[in-house]
């Protein structure tokens, strides 16, 4: 399990990096948010510690780029999106059992949910900590917030297919009791 | 230990440890940042340059399919030596325009530091980019960032060989600006909608009588201490009306969403 877990620490590392390339999608300017889909993987193929961990990574390192000090403020706390982070993956953490018995399809979709939620929640807290506060939501905002999420969607499978291959070739099976079914 | 107490120990640590984390001062808070983003921009740097060589290569590709379409009868030798012109023609843009941003540097009236833009910001909300001079090159935060078109944004957070530049699209990056032709002043931000794909900035605060029109420049004031006075930062596009102000949405001077060079104000002297 550990040499695993080592794997999907380097691959959202690896992911946050490659995530500063891929531009925003044309049209809609949603991004492409691939640490989440890494991160939420793991909620579902570690233990809680093991999500705990990942989640507080991934939180660390995504505040530590995007937290704004403004006129000597910080405008969001660092460590914010670790709770969210951490909110999130203990909702992915509850579909596990379904996870374990070959259900690969339940990380696709919480996975796209989970992103909307997340680039949702970062506007939301944004728009209270700015001042003057004032709440706009229109299209161009829905797109941004919904694009992120039906792009995890689309690439969740991608992602799973490759990490749960990484996970064999290490030795672990995040989906044990798949083989019982079988 | 059961299995039960294993997960309350590990949430006990996490709450613990996210404690500390959100309890962090701003002045620690920067510094843990500079530390990751030391530690993050060798992987930036490294990206960029193969982004870079990935887009020559694709951009050349393009070249040559639009020559072999153009020249069908033409031999092979003739297709390598047009697609090696080509090649050659593109080092000569980068080379002009290296020299007009040299131009521009010597004839400043700041000190300047050259920085190549490495990597632009993956959140949806934060108008970013991340430069690859740093503290060791003499950066600070809060430092002026500009191109010879005009006004990009300052400095935040800033670790050893790299520094992110909040955009001037951002809107938690405010410039005092004025109005080109007028006495009217008022302060540049940028939109919540604004992305780095789409930026979009608007000059606020200022009179309902001002009836600004299209086309008129706007420039950095140097009040606030931050940006030197006397830096365009766009033109106007239209002007509007509020209930207690006026204000115009400003079209900026410089293109951010094709940022490759940049240069950073180390000092408002020579």
């Amino acid at each position: 399990m550990i040499p695993f877990f080592l794997i999907l620490l380097a691959s959202m590392f690896a992911s946050l990096v490659a995530q500063h390339f891929i531009p925003p999608l044309p049209h809609i300017g949603a991004r492409v948010l691939l640490m989440p889909i890494v991160m939420f993987y793991g909620a579902l193929a570690m233990p809680l510690p093991g999500m705990l961990i990942l989640v507080f990574v991934g939180g660390l390192m995504w505040d530590a780029l995007h937290v704004q000090i403004v006129d000597g403020n910080l405008e969001v706390a660092m460590g914010w999106s670790i709770l969210l982070y951490a909110a999130l993956g203990a909702i992915m953490g509850g579909f596990r059992p379904l996870f374990r018995r070959g259900r690969w399809e339940i990380h696709c979709l919480l996975s796209g949910l989970c992103v909307a939620f997340i680039v949702l929640a970062e506007y939301l807290m944004i728009t209270f900590r700015r001042e003057p506060v004032s709440f706009v939501f229109n299209q161009e905002i829905g797109w941004r917030i919904g694009g992120a999420g039906i792009v995890a969607l689309l690439l969740s499978p991608v992602c799973f297919f490759a990490l749960d291959y990484l996970a064999h070739l290490v030795g672990y099976d995040p989906q044990p009791e798949r083989k019982v079914r079988r | 230990m059961t299995r039960n107490a294993i997960a309350a120990t590990a949430v006990a640590v996490f709450l613990v440890l996210t404690g500390f984390i959100i309890a962090l001062s701003p002045h620690r808070t920067r510094q843990a940042q500079a530390a990751f983003l030391g530690m993050i921009s060798p992987f930036l740097k490294g990206g960029s340059s193969v982004e870079k060589k990935y887009r020559e290569y694709r951009e050349g590709l393009r070249t040559l399919e639009q020559l072999e379409s153009e020249n069908k009868r033409l031999l092979v030798a003739n297709k390598d030596l047009s697609a090696t012109n080509q090649t050659l023609r593109g080092l000569e843009t980068e080379n002009n325009r290296l020299r007009n941003a040299l131009k521009y540097r010597e004839r400043a009236v700041f000190q300047l530091m050259p920085a190549r833009v490495i990597a632009r910001s993956p959140s949806t909300w934060y108008n970013q980019i991340t430069i690859d001079r740093g503290k060791e090159e003499g950066l600070d935060e809060d430092m002026p960032v500009l191109t010879e078109e005009g006004l990009v944004g300052k400095t935040t957070v800033v670790s050893a060989h790299a520094a992110v530049v909040v955009l001037v699209a951002d809107e938690s990056c405010k410039v005092a600006a004025n109005v080109e032709g007028t006495r009217e002043q008022g302060i540049v931000k940028g939109e919540r909608t604004s992305s780095n794909s789409v930026p979009v900035i608007s000059l606020n605060y200022i009179s309902k009588q001002a009836a600004l029109e299209s086309g008129q420049k706007i420039y950095t004031t140097g009040v606030g201490g931050v940006f030197p006075s006397g830096v365009l930062i766009g033109a106007v596009k239209d002007f509007k009306v509020r209930e207690l102000e006026g204000y115009a949405t400003v079209v900026p001077a410089v293109d951010l969403t094709t940022l490759e060079d940049v240069f950073v104000v180390v000092s408002n002297e020579k």
